[in-house]
């Protein structure tokens, strides 16, 4: 579960002052749904996302991710998620199996028990191959597929996807989209961001609009379809964006 | 320390240990560098010898006719020719000669009277075969001298055909292991710091602005390890480095200097016995470690300050740079150091290792090095944590 209340992030520059980049938004992400963040380049979701998974401190206003303040405390949030973003890489000079010993020691997991979770996780992940082969010598899709099985080796409660099917072809989408909807049949609670239309829509129970840090609009993909009657949720968000600028 | 800290510890090793450039500054330079450095100085060096031995010189003498037996002593010198002079030339370079012998006008005056007499050889240090005459033509000035001593002698009514047979020789008596005991003590805790900061700089900055570079800090910032585990995870593979570093130098050294050089002709005369006790090497060991450590933690809070690897490098330069300066002032130190030079990192380690080698160690130096380089490397891993956990200085840009 994951409750965000009155979220607020402010950077300060130098040269423009404060800046703000996420203005008191409010959600929730419930365990077994998929909550999709969908916004442009710069609307607010990566720093969302950071700070859920309490890489940045928040300027005002809390979360509460697995039961666990982000703010009082952010070790036991961490113990419970996973994070990943497309931007993110993983260590050229390990191999597969390495990476995800290395993973699942910093997860807190007994040394022991790490074997048997990467047998586990074989299969599902197509690790095959992998596992004794140096991250600097495996394809983007291969590199993807054993990122997110960094990412769940631990077996977190909580999933936190920040624009994982970036730089990835089709079929590497579709395989990292594949595995993002077995974590929610697995009843995890998974929060994605995209600004990918047909992602969102193919995965997402429920979507906020988010631009210039705020979110616009929120809901099912129903709801928000009924909104504007079109059922389009690309019309859909241009509306809410073009709505949200025009307001400014 | 914890499972999380030693996990990083272990990958920070993995990755360092593949890592080329790591390797060949850690085991292929020591090994085959040093060894190869060394037979190019001897190389350099036997050939210099013989340029030396081999080239004509030129020695002009000003005054050359009021004592004929300067020129013949002079002349004597293999590959000296004489220029005589009656008077001093206008300048040195315009005498076209590679050494100028000026004897004072009036010399056999000067003699009768008593007076003191100086005779000059005019040189330049600045110019090799200027200073290689010099060096040529010092038994030749001793029997000029000689020659000056008979003939005063037998202006006081002596009866002497030649110089008395008085001679007071230089002659070193050093073995070549109390040499090599010198020149450890002097070189090996200048070597150690420096190779400890060498070895340090590339894994730190690796695990750390490369971590950002390649986009792989947010995994390890979003795991559940603690900030201060996943720096002293680092700083503990850093120190690792570095630690290997500076024993796979000083193995190359000995190899160097202690074995090839004994061995092959061409380094004969670099050889030395460079033997340290086992016990002094666990002591200078010891002392290394405060230190060591205070290197990696501040090149590890370097590394997270640093926004690329390019930044951090260079910062990490001016360390590495500030280290050596530092080292190689313990050279520079006489036998009585002020407790106070004992309090400067990096300085009080070089000097108390070379107090651990000369065996002269004194307990409040001892202290003073090891207490301040371990509150210092304390310190240090503080301020580093301290930065890791800083979102402003992770994520500034």
């Amino acid at each position: 579960m994951i409750e965000v209340q009155g979220l607020r992030k402010t950077f300060h520059d130098r040269k423009k002052g404060d800046v703000p980049a996420v203005k008191d938004i409010s959600f929730t992400c419930r365990p077994g749904q998929v909550f999709g963040l969908l916004g442009r380049n710069g609307a607010g979701k990566t720093t969302t996302l950071r700070m859920l998974a309490t890489i940045l401190s928040p300027s005002a206003g809390t979360a509460k991710v697995a039961g666990f303040d982000i703010i009082q405390k952010p070790a036991e949030v961490r113990r419970r998620i996973g994070y990943l973003s497309g931007d993110t890489k993983l260590y050229d000079r390990l191999t597969g199996r390495e990476l995800l010993t290395y993973f699942g020691t910093l997860a807190g997991m007994e040394p022991s028990a790490i074997p048997a979770r990467i047998d586990a996780l074989t299969k599902p992940f197509a690790l095959d191959g992998l596992l004794d082969k140096r991250v600097g010598k495996m394809s983007t899709g291969m590199k993807q597929r054993l990122s997110i099985a960094r990412v769940v080796v631990h077996d977190p409660e909580v999933l936190i996807f920040d624009e994982p099917t970036s730089g990835l072809d089709v079929f590497g989408a579709r395989e990292v989209l594949a595995l993002v909807l077995d974590l929610k049949k697995r009843g995890r609670t998974v929060i994605f961001s995209t600004h990918i239309m047909t992602e969102a829509e193919r995965i997402c129970d429920e979507i906020a609009i988010i631009e210039k840090g705020s979110i616009l609009k929120q809901g099912t993909l129903a709801t928000l379809g009924a909104g504007n009657g079109s059922g389009s949720l690309e019309d859909v968000f241009v509306e809410a964006v073009k709505g949200g600028l025009d307001d400014r | 320390m914890t499972g999380r800290t030693m996990a990083v510890f272990r990958k920070e090793l993995i990755d360092t240990l593949r890592d080329g450039r790591t390797i060949f500054a850690i085991f292929v330079f020591p090994f085959l560098l040093y060894p190869a450095l060394l037979m190019l100085m001897g190389y350099i060096q036997s050939k210099n010898d013989e340029e030396a031995k081999a080239f004509s010189v030129r020695v002009g003498i000003v005054g050359a006719a009021q004592f004929p037996a300067a020129s013949e002593k002079v002349a004597a010198v293999e590959g000296v020719t004489v220029v005589p002079f009656d008077q001093e030339p206008a300048t040195y370079d315009a005498a076209d000669v590679q050494a100028l012998l000026v004897l004072p006008p009036d010399l056999a005056g000067m003699i009768a009277r008593g007076d003191s007499v100086k005779v000059e050889l005019r040189y330049k240090d600045a110019d090799n075969k200027s200073s290689e005459t010099a060096k040529r033509l010092k038994p030749a000035m001793d029997e000029v001298r000689q020659a000056l001593t008979l003939e005063w002698a037998k202006s006081r009514g002596a009866n002497a055909t030649a110089p008395p047979a008085l001679t007071v020789e230089r002659k070193d008596i050093s073995s070549k292991k109390e040499l090599g005991g010198y020149i450890a003590a002097l070189l090996i805790p200048y070597l150690l710091i420096f190779m400890v900061a060498a070895g340090a700089m590339q894994t730190a900055i690796d695990a750390t602005t490369g971590e950002k570079e390649r986009s792989t800090l947010e995994t390890i910032l979003a795991s559940a390890a603690t900030r201060a585990e996943l720096v002293i995870g680092k700083v503990m593979a850093v120190l690792a480095a570095s630690l290997t570093g500076a024993v796979t130098g000083i193995l190359g050294l000995w190899l160097s200097f202690g074995v090839l050089a004994a061995h092959l002709t061409v380094m004969k005369s670099q050889a030395l016995e460079l033997s340290v006790s086992p016990e002094k090497m666990l002591l200078l060991f010891l002392t290394l470690l405060p230190a060591a450590i205070f290197l990696s933690a501040i090149l590890v809070a370097i590394g997270c300050f640093a926004r690329s690897m390019r930044e951090g490098q260079t910062y990490a330069t001016y360390v590495y740079m500030a280290s050596v300066f530092l080292g190689l002032s313990s050279f520079t130190q006489s036998e009585s150091v002020p407790l106070k030079q004992f309090f400067v990192p990096i300085l009080n380690t070089a000097l108390l290792q070379r107090e651990i080698l000369t065996d002269t160690v004194q307990a409040s130096h001892a202290f003073a090095a090891i207490g301040s380089s371990s509150l210092l490397a304390a310190l240090m891993i503080v301020i580093a944590v301290r930065l890791f956990s800083n979102e402003q200085v992770l994520f500034r840009t």
